[in-house]
């Protein structure tokens, strides 16, 4: 493109704008009194916007003005000619208005071509899907409408760490409301419940949440991840190991196959709980102490609880196995012999264990022994190479001490000879 | 069996000359000859040095593909090649450990004075070339950490000012650390170096018989002053030979110890796309400079700092080198207090240097 073209592009671009045929948003190029006045403005509620749009705002590094979100003359130096209806000033659109306000560029797939071409066009209907969409069409006016999440003005792209809406920030952001219980007062659940508000203290237990702070994992869910972001709701009974099989698919895939699927009404969240997702252990298996099994299975004659003792038993086995090697190989390390070869048979193994935990999740105790059997094998393997490597350690000790005495010998015999020359020597 | 030799090549050679040297040589005994037996010490190791990495060459194969996982072979396939190694580990640093403190102590006792001028010009090259054994060696495993160390450490060459550039592509083969630098050091550590030091090494050793020991200044001054009477000498052969080699069984039984019962790690192969892994820092006979350039200001007075820490380094090796010039009483059998106080001083700050280095973060 040329110098001239591209220099004329934002006339073009307004002066569409500005065209009476022309409906369509385009990035206001003329001048901005709503800036030069809102800024000196004393009432910090109509001078922070202007302040947070002069700053980061990525509508306003792309062009975009005031005007083209309320409307209203921006070429004007008076407030009333500024603000005239007649010229299409809607003030600070709320509500559904707000909505309609941002879908007006957001669902159209043309403009968005322009700035943003992977970015979707469909936030407006999926919002109208989500409980928030449902609640605002319901007349609740109080619910999350986009400004909520991304913020009126100082808006920055999702992927801006800054930004409310950045993998970390997300969970605070909802919380704003979902924590507050004043806010959520006037919501209920399906079965005339009070909606809790202790997702995002619960959330901040969980594993998600340690991965995606402290392991800086961004792909870590938060709660847009499990309840989606325009589309807001929460998965329905039946849908939530689809939504943990996202992640977790061979887990998903084996639980799915399970004779648990057909009982369990909450799936995954029956055993892992939905916010407060702990690190799993193996203590979470077997039919006794805080088992999650024992809550439905119990005595000997429980297939069930036969099942998740010896499963777990399994598992306690083949760790302690795998720690014992890692233990006898690391001696072995120190003291100098390579090892290698083993330390990457105990990943192996380690592996193995992992499988082992997968394959559980399809509660077939069958299913999971021969991996069990796998990994055993190869614990024996390193244990013996651990132990011909403790036993070349003695060797390597046996021989020095034999040396060093040897070496002990020659010394006093070459003392007791320098001393018998010295005498020879002064006599 | 042995007359019968010296015998049969006394007949061929006349060797009448060098019996003669033997059996008249002597060493004066003084309360300061415990330090005579150092200079043989340093020696003996560099034999066990030259003798182990011959062996080590038998089965080393100098190439970024290959250097580390022929060391993991030499350590755990090799019948005693894990002895080999570690006993060449912990000899070179108990050669350089000894090798500075044979130079303190020719410094203290200033037997670098007139007429020993090029003895002692001999001795701190080769001092020199025991640091460049050192440097060039702790690259060849090919691991993280002696990588990095190398990285940094050839890094400083390129802060010599005008030919820092040239240097640093010198010492690396290229702009980086790569396996080109590993072939440069292997031919530096196992030809270059080595034809050097034995050229060194042999006029060193010739210049000492020759000269025959150093007796201390004090002592020579209490004789002068005839508050002491003339040394008392010790047969060179047998007397003062079976000394050394007892103090070399020594040595021998301190690095078998060492390397039995704390072998030398191999640590993990270089990745030259890793990043850095905390805590880097050279072998611990480098680490005073190390730490004092990392103690530099990055600018002073408008000049990189590290320039000038490296030229101030560079200064002292020329001033080193000139001691026995620029020492003129001791050269006139005159107290020098200056320079015993700066050998005192430079001792002084190596140690706290090197400790300090060792443990910051």
């Amino acid at each position: 493109m040329s110098q001239i073209a591209r220099r004329c592009l934002p006339l073009i671009a307004a002066m569409a704008l500005f065209a009476p045929s022309q409906a369509t948003a385009q990035p206001a190029q003329a001048a901005n009194t709503c800036l030069t006045c809102h800024s000196t403005l004393a009432d910090t509620r109509l001078a922070t916007p202007a302040k947070l749009f002069s700053g980061t705002d990525v509508h306003r590094e792309r062009g975009f003005a005031c005007a083209d979100c309320h409307g209203g003359d921006p070429a004007a130096a008076e407030k009333a000619r500024a603000h005239d209806a007649a010229k299409g000033y809607k003030g600070a659109p709320r509500g559904q208005a707000q909505i309609t306000a941002c879908a007006r560029c957001h669902s159209d797939a043309d403009l968005m071509r322009r700035y943003a071409p992977k970015q979707r066009v469909d936030q407006a209907t999926e919002y109208a899907t989500s409980v928030h969409g449902k609640q605002l069409a319901a007349g609740h006016t109080n619910v999350a409408t986009c400004a909520s999440c991304h913020g009126p003005h100082g808006i920055r792209l999702v992927s801006d760490a800054k930004s409310p809406v950045f993998p970390t920030n997300v969970a605070a952001t909802c919380a704003a409301c979902h924590a507050d219980p004043r806010h959520m007062a006037e919501y209920k659940l399906a079965d005339g419940t009070p909606l809790p508000t202790t997702q995002f203290a619960d959330y901040k237990k969980s594993v998600h949440y340690a991965a995606l702070t402290k392991g800086n994992d961004l792909s870590a869910p938060t709660c847009n991840d499990c309840h989606g972001n325009h589309g807001a709701t929460p998965p329905g009974v039946g849908a939530v190991s689809n939504v943990c099989g996202t992640c977790h698919a061979v887990f998903a895939t084996k639980f799915q196959s399970s004779v648990h699927a057909q009982i369990f009404d909450k799936g995954c969240v029956e055993c892992h709980s939905n916010h407060a997702v702990l690190k799993p252990s193996d203590a979470m298996l077997g039919s006794t102490g805080h088992a999650v099994c024992a809550t439905c299975h119990s005595g000997a004659d429980d297939k069930g609880a036969v099942a998740a003792d010896t499963m777990h038993g399994q598992f306690e086995q083949l760790e302690a196995g795998i720690r014992r090697s890692g233990a006898l190989i690391g001696r072995v390390k120190n003291a100098g012999i390579e090892v290698s070869d083993q330390e990457l048979a105990l990943r192996e193994a380690s592996t193995k264990l992992t499988l082992a935990r997968t394959e559980m999740h399809g509660f077939v105790p069958a299913s999971v022994t021969p991996i069990i059997a796998d990994g055993a094998k190869i614990v024996e393997s390193v244990d013996a190479a651990g132990e011909k490597g403790a036993a070349e350690l003695r060797f390597r000790r046996r021989g020095l001490a034999i040396s060093l005495g040897a070496i002990l010998l020659l010394v006093v015999a070459l003392g007791l000879k320098v001393r018998q020359i010295d005498r020879r020597s002064h006599s | 069996m042995v007359k019968g030799v010296v015998d049969w090549l006394d007949e061929r050679l006349d060797l009448s000359d060098l019996k003669h040297f033997i059996a008249e040589k002597g060493v004066p005994i003084h309360t300061q000859e415990v330090w005579y037996y150092l200079g043989g010490m340093t020696m003996f190791l560099f034999g066990v040095q030259v003798f182990t990495g011959i062996l080590l060459l038998l089965y080393y194969r100098p190439s970024s593909a290959e250097a580390y996982e022929s060391v993991q072979f030499i350590v755990t396939q090799v019948k005693f090649g894990w002895l080999i190694r570690n006993v060449h580990s912990w000899s070179a640093n108990l050669l350089i450990a000894l090798a500075f403190a044979h130079f303190f102590s020719v410094f203290f006792l200033k037997s670098y004075r007139k007429p020993r001028e090029l003895t002692w010009l001999t001795g701190i090259l080769l001092l020199f070339l025991m640091l460049g054994f050192g440097f060039s060696g702790y690259l060849l495993p090919w691991n993280e950490l002696s990588f990095f160390a190398t990285k940094v450490g050839t890094g400083s060459a390129g802060a010599v000012p005008v030919v820092g550039h040239f240097m640093l592509r010198l010492l690396r083969s290229g702009d980086d650390v790569t396996g080109a630098t590993l072939s440069r050091f292997y031919g530096l550590h196992v030809a270059i170096l080595p034809a050097i030091t034995t050229a060194l090494v042999a006029g060193h050793l010739l210049l000492v018989q020759r000269q025959g020991m150093s007796v201390p200044p004090g002592i020579e001054r209490a004789q002068k002053a005839g508050k002491l009477g003339p040394l008392a000498q010790m047969k060179f052969f047998p007397n003062y030979i079976l000394r050394d080699v007892l103090a070399w069984y020594v040595v021998l039984a301190i690095v078998a110890a060492l390397a039995a019962f704390y072998p030398w790690e191999l640590g993990t192969k270089a990745d030259p796309f890793a990043v850095v892994p905390p805590g880097i820092r050279p072998e611990w006979y480098f680490l005073a400079v190390f730490y004092t350039l990392k103690l530099i200001p990055s600018h002073i007075m408008g000049f990189e700092g590290e320039q000038l820490g490296v030229v101030a380094f560079g200064i002292v090796a020329i001033v080193l080198v000139l001691v026995p010039f620029l020492d003129r009483r001791a050269s006139r059998g005159e107290r020098s207090p200056v320079f015993t106080v700066l050998a005192a001083l430079g001792l002084v700050y190596l140690i706290v240097f090197t400790i300090i280095g060792h443990y910051a973060k």
